[in-house]
């Protein structure tokens, strides 16, 4: 017996908690590789970031260029951006809160460790990077936390299918952005090209795991690993396999079946990324793929509160 | 565990030079001490953990003091400020000096709140029922029908197995002159504070647990065991496993956190207002799969807010239809609906009353001298003490609506002059009382001071008898000299522990 509006809540702390995550991870990457790069190629480098978030309306209104200051700003703790990682773990944290009871005490005292932490940092002036550190560090615990202590319930599930939701998500866009900019944008040299492919891997951890599997940086194959495989935890694949399983143990349809329309659209999306090679992809264009992919991913979202979460109508 | 390395605490340490003691100039005065005799000897029960602090070391004490702060803060065990606009979050101050209660003394308040509670209750079915009380002219008719929280809706209503009041926290204090525990007041709506008795004892065992060894302090982990026993034979449905929630107006009250405690404790369900829908006068909850039928609230939602169609019809956080799912019989409410009549600050002198009127017995614990201003003659020696009396409004709790005559200004009391003059049936009058006090560490000093504390206690009531944990809720004014130990205005909380010893 699961209240909706608890699952509700569980649903959202996944996907808060993964957006910071992800957010800290593409700051941070960013951060790092401009350090080596020449100065002209910054405002590149940070407008795709902007845009990788869905906020460049909101930041352009703030901040006259893109650079690393602004970045740090907008999507640090901007009070301003409802998708910075201070107000996504201030909701995680909220959220949380209201239903401590239905969550392991560890959980709870994990989050809100967050929290504290990451308001520290700021009070004290700490830097991007051990401010990034503190949330990718935090994100690995809070899902270590979750693993170790929650039980395999309802709840889990909708927490999961957030996670795995906005995982999903979030991989999808960083491909599109860096993707859109590197062959369609102007021109920038080979090495500072490939230098952005190993930012792109880094940032969703999948660096060391790429150089396993292809050695050169080539960029359909990047495309394939984040878009495809079956078994690296950023992919979107892996995380719609996981959104999947959570979404029919809820409902307890069998495979091969659905019981409400989310079911059917994370199959079918499923699916196509299992059995769809990447040269298919490209040939009827990566971007229209990408945004038909983000688009089912927000109609799933829908689909799961209208199943699950909202009562329309009193009784 | 997350690890916090340095965390901004409000309470910074402060080093003291040299090997300061922290009971060194220790005055317990003239007001009478829990912990040390007017001799400055400790009393004999408090006497092996008043040696264990005297002998501590500043340092490590202060070492303590902050690792309990930090378990509180972990835990988001705080209250929320909003003056800043950001909205601080600060501890609620807790003083790691145990207020200890001798056995003897324990037994006679646990033996005077039994009937107390027992005697309320009689109280609530006979108002709500038969009046009886009110025909034999014990108490006057129009006080009872003008409280503020009496329910006219109640009248005639029968409840699940009689009860009303199934959780009462009653304050008492002790009277220095006399060393005598009064009552002050009692909360029969819905008290709170029983979630920080849980973690102040949880934080106590860590901090010092060679003293629990030692000691033998009687546990109050079972209180809400012994609450959810209770509510489950409430149900009014012979279901194996009644569906009991706990009813909640959210994340912004400041209880919020007792209820979520509470809910995961007794592991029911922790809903609000908006969770719980009402069809044909029956009470569902909506779960992920449909409507999940209710059997028992316990709600921690006042009486106004509990009902938009029967109470305050701009309550948000209420559940429409619920009170005639009520009427109806089909859901069980703890506490039932208009307690507010007992707890009444007026109908509390009547009190001592209702013992000797429905138990033929004298009563254990004795009431503050009071004074109704609703009666002339009481009042017009009201208005000619105000400077040296306490006056209350009879429906407020909290601290609020009440004037310390002694500590106030002319204008002040001037103004409650003229209050009492326009509306003498809201309030009541009584002596200032000299409250006991307790060691209590002092940041400012790296010592030990005396501060005023009071004591609530939570019974709770199955319908044959009343079980109380051993203890209960001590407040302290952590300010000095301050008598007022709500943590609206500066006070904190201390553990308290019954000894198991000298039975």
């Amino acid at each position: 017996m699961m209240l909706s509006r608890i699952a509700d809540s569980l649903f959202w702390i996944g996907r808060y908690m993964e957006r910071a995550d992800n957010t800290a991870r593409i700051l941070d990457v960013n951060y790092h590789m401009l350090l080596e790069q020449p100065p002209d190629t910054y405002k590149l480098r940070w407008d795709p970031l902007i845009t990788i978030t869905g906020e460049r309306t909101r930041f352009y209104k703030k901040y006259e260029e893109a650079n690393a200051q602004a970045a740090f700003d907008f999507l640090g703790y901007s009070e301003d951006n409802p998708n910075s990682i201070g107000q996504c773990i201030i909701c995680a944290r909220e959220n949380a809160r209201t239903i401590r009871d239905r969550i392991s005490r560890e959980l709870w005292e994990d989050i809100n460790g967050l929290y504290h932490k990451i308001n520290k940092l700021r009070d004290y002036g700490g830097d991007l990077s051990s401010f990034c550190d503190a949330v990718k560090k935090g994100g690995h615990r809070f899902h270590g936390v979750c693993d170790a202590t929650l039980a395999r319930d309802e709840g889990w599930h909708f927490l999961q299918a957030g996670c795995a939701l906005e995982r999903a998500e979030m991989t999808a866009r960083i491909l599109d952005v860096h993707y859109h900019q590197l062959l369609e944008g102007p021109q920038i040299l080979n090495e500072a090209r490939s230098h952005a492919w190993m930012a792109v891997l880094k940032s969703v951890a999948a660096y060391e795991f790429y150089k396993r599997q292809y050695t050169l940086i080539e960029p359909h194959k990047v495309a394939e690993l984040l878009l495809l495989d079956a078994r690296h935890p950023r992919s979107v694949r892996f995380n719609l396999g996981i959104l999947q399983n959570s979404l029919y143990s809820i409902s307890g349809s069998v495979p091969g079946t659905y019981a409400n329309e989310a079911e059917r659209l994370t199959s079918r999306t499923h699916e196509r990324l299992t059995y769809d090679s990447i040269d298919e992809i490209f040939s009827s264009g990566l971007h229209n793929f990408l945004e038909d992919l983000l688009d089912t991913c927000r109609i799933i979202g829908a689909e799961i509160t209208q199943t699950y979460l909202y009562y329309a109508v009193v009784a | 565990m997350p690890v916090f390395d340095k965390i901004a605490m409000s309470t910074a340490p402060i080093l003291h030079p040299g090997n300061q003691l922290l009971f060194n100039g220790y005055d317990p005065g003239s007001f009478y001490d829990e912990m040390v005799a007017p001799s400055g000897q400790p009393r004999p029960s408090s006497a092996p953990m008043y040696e264990k602090l005297a002998n501590m070391p500043l340092e490590i004490y202060e070492e303590r003091r902050k690792l309990a702060d930090l378990s509180y803060l972990v835990q988001g065990i705080t209250f929320t400020v909003y003056s800043d606009g950001r909205g601080t979050e600060r501890l609620f101050p807790f003083d790691l000096v145990p207020r200890i209660i001798p056995r003897s003394e324990w037994d006679l308040i646990e033996r005077g709140l039994a009937q107390r509670v027992t005697a309320l209750n009689l109280y609530l079915q006979d108002i709500y029922g038969q009046q009886r009380i009110l025909k034999d002219r014990i108490v006057p008719r129009n006080l009872v029908y003008s409280c503020k929280h009496f329910r006219r809706e109640m009248v005639g209503l029968a409840v699940p197995r009689d009860i009303y009041i199934h959780i009462c926290g009653t304050d008492l204090v002790r009277d220095s002159r006399t060393g005598e525990y009064l009552v002050l007041e009692d909360n029969a709506r819905s008290p709170s504070g029983i979630s920080y008795v849980l973690e102040n004892r949880l934080v106590m065992r860590r901090t010092f647990p060679r003293a629990f060894e030692l000691l033998e302090v009687l546990p109050v982990d079972h209180y809400p065991a012994e609450l959810v026993q209770i509510l489950r034979s409430l149900s009014p449905r012979s279901a194996d496993r009644p569906v009991i929630v706990l009813l909640t107006p959210g994340l912004y009250n400041s209880a919020y956190f007792e209820h979520c405690f509470l809910a995961q404790e007794m592991g029911i369900e922790l809903v609000e207002g908006r969770d719980l829908v009402v069809a044909d006068d029956v009470v569902y909850m909506k779960t992920i799969h449909g409507l999940t039928r209710v059997d028992v609230i316990y709600r921690r939602v006042d009486d106004d807010f509990l009902d938009p169609l029967a109470f305050r019809a701009d309550s948000l956080v209420g559940v429409p239809g619920l009170m005639n799912a009520y009427r109806a019989g089909n859901i069980a409410l703890a506490n039932a609906v208009g307690t507010g009549v007992a707890d009444d600050k007026a109908i509390y002198a009547y009190v001592p009353q209702f013992i000797r009127y429905y138990l033929g017995e004298d009563p254990i614990l004795h009431n503050v001298e009071t004074y109704l201003c609703s009666n002339p003659t009481q009042l017009s020696y009201v208005l000619e003490h105000l400077p040296e009396l306490v006056v209350k409004a009879v429906g407020e709790s909290g601290g609020y609506g009440m004037l310390m005559g002694p500590s106030a200004d002319k204008k002040t009391i001037e103004d409650f002059r003229q209050r009492l003059i326009a509306d003498p049936r809201n309030y009541i009058a009584q002596p200032v009382i000299p409250l006991s006090r307790c060691p209590a560490f002092d940041a400012a000093t790296g010592s030990m001071s005396p501060r005023h504390v009071d004591l609530r206690p939570y019974c709770l009531y199955d319908g044959e008898k009343v079980t109380i944990v051993p203890g209960g809720l001590t407040r302290v004014a952590l300010q000095r000299g301050s008598l007022v130990v709500n943590s609206s205005q500066g006070g904190g909380s201390k553990d308290t522990w019954v000894l198991r010893g000298e039975e």
